[in-house]
């Protein structure tokens, strides 16, 4: 199923799909499109998204979360 | 040692040290140079350069810690001056720090340095952590894929720095279109690598 970031719920993992932002931002921090990654902290508020990708820990803005789809229940 | 926006270069080669911030840039320049620039364990602690010596070989080489950048399009100033200090140094050699904990992030800069035409020379520094956590590097294979030198590094046990140091000198510019090529496996890894496996022969 495919959702947007934002919507990814506390704890669960899913895979990038598409980035409808400045995909050059998000690319040099390490997350791109066929990356796996699981939401960590979802802040209240409108509040930052923090997500890991392995070893990596990339916090950003919620309208950032929110222009990227990933897709969850993907076996890998 | 000096700080702040002095005239570069100051004779010999200079060595622009780039990457992600928090790899160990400083630290490794710290090791490089004997000198003292502020170290800690948290992004962005180097906004403005700090530029070093060292003498290897009987050469002369300024080194220039640069702040850390995700990219070479800035998008705040600290990465403003990394970006400058390409532009402006365009003779340099550019020694590119990785994390061995994550390499895909660092490569991504690495990348786009070597698109700039300027040799360089890949540190691969915290190996120390990467083997904590049990991650290997090829090392030998990202040298053969890249064309450069790659040289692995821990930076606060001084593990590879002499190796490093030593590798400077071999640093070349990059053939993307031959990094392309050995990716897709179009071309035989060793036939365009001038830059051996570290024996000091030559």
């Amino acid at each position: 199923m495919r959702i947007k970031l934002s919507d990814l719920p506390f704890g669960a993992t899913a895979v990038v799909r598409e980035i409808q932002t400045s995909a050059h931002d998000l690319n040099c921090l390490g997350l791109r499109i066929g990356k796996e990654l699981k939401m960590v902290t979802k802040q209240p508020i409108k509040g930052p998204v923090v997500v890991i990708l392995g070893e990596l820990e990339i916090a950003m803005g919620l309208e950032t979360a929110e222009q990227i789809v990933v897709e969850t229940g993907v076996d890998r | 040692m000096t700080e702040g926006r002095a005239d570069l270069p100051e004779g010999g080669t200079t060595v622009l040290m780039l990457g992600n911030p928090n790899v160990g840039k400083s630290a490794l320049f710290n090791r490089m140079t004997g000198a003292n620039a502020v170290v800690s364990n948290y992004p962005g602690t180097t906004v403005d350069f700090t530029r070093g010596t060292f003498i290897e070989g009987g050469h002369t080489y300024t080194i220039v810690d640069v702040p850390g950048t995700y990219s070479l399009e800035p998008r705040d100033a600290a990465e403003e001056v990394a970006v400058r200090m390409l532009r402006d140094c365009p003779d340099a050699t550019v020694m590119i720090v990785l994390d061995a904990t994550k390499i895909d992030r660092g490569l991504y800069i690495t990348l786009e340095v070597m698109e700039r035409g300027m040799p360089c020379i890949v540190a691969v520094n915290m190996m120390d952590a990467a083997h904590e956590k049990k991650i290997t590097v090829d090392i030998a294979a990202l040298q053969r894929l890249l064309g450069v030198p790659v040289v692995s590094t821990t930076a606060t046990s001084g593990e590879g720095v002499r190796t490093l140091a030593e590798q400077i000198r071999k640093a070349q510019v990059a053939n993307l279109g031959g990094i392309a090529k050995r990716l897709r496996g179009e071309e035989p890894r060793t036939e365009s690598l001038r830059a051996c496996g570290g024996c000091g022969g030559c």
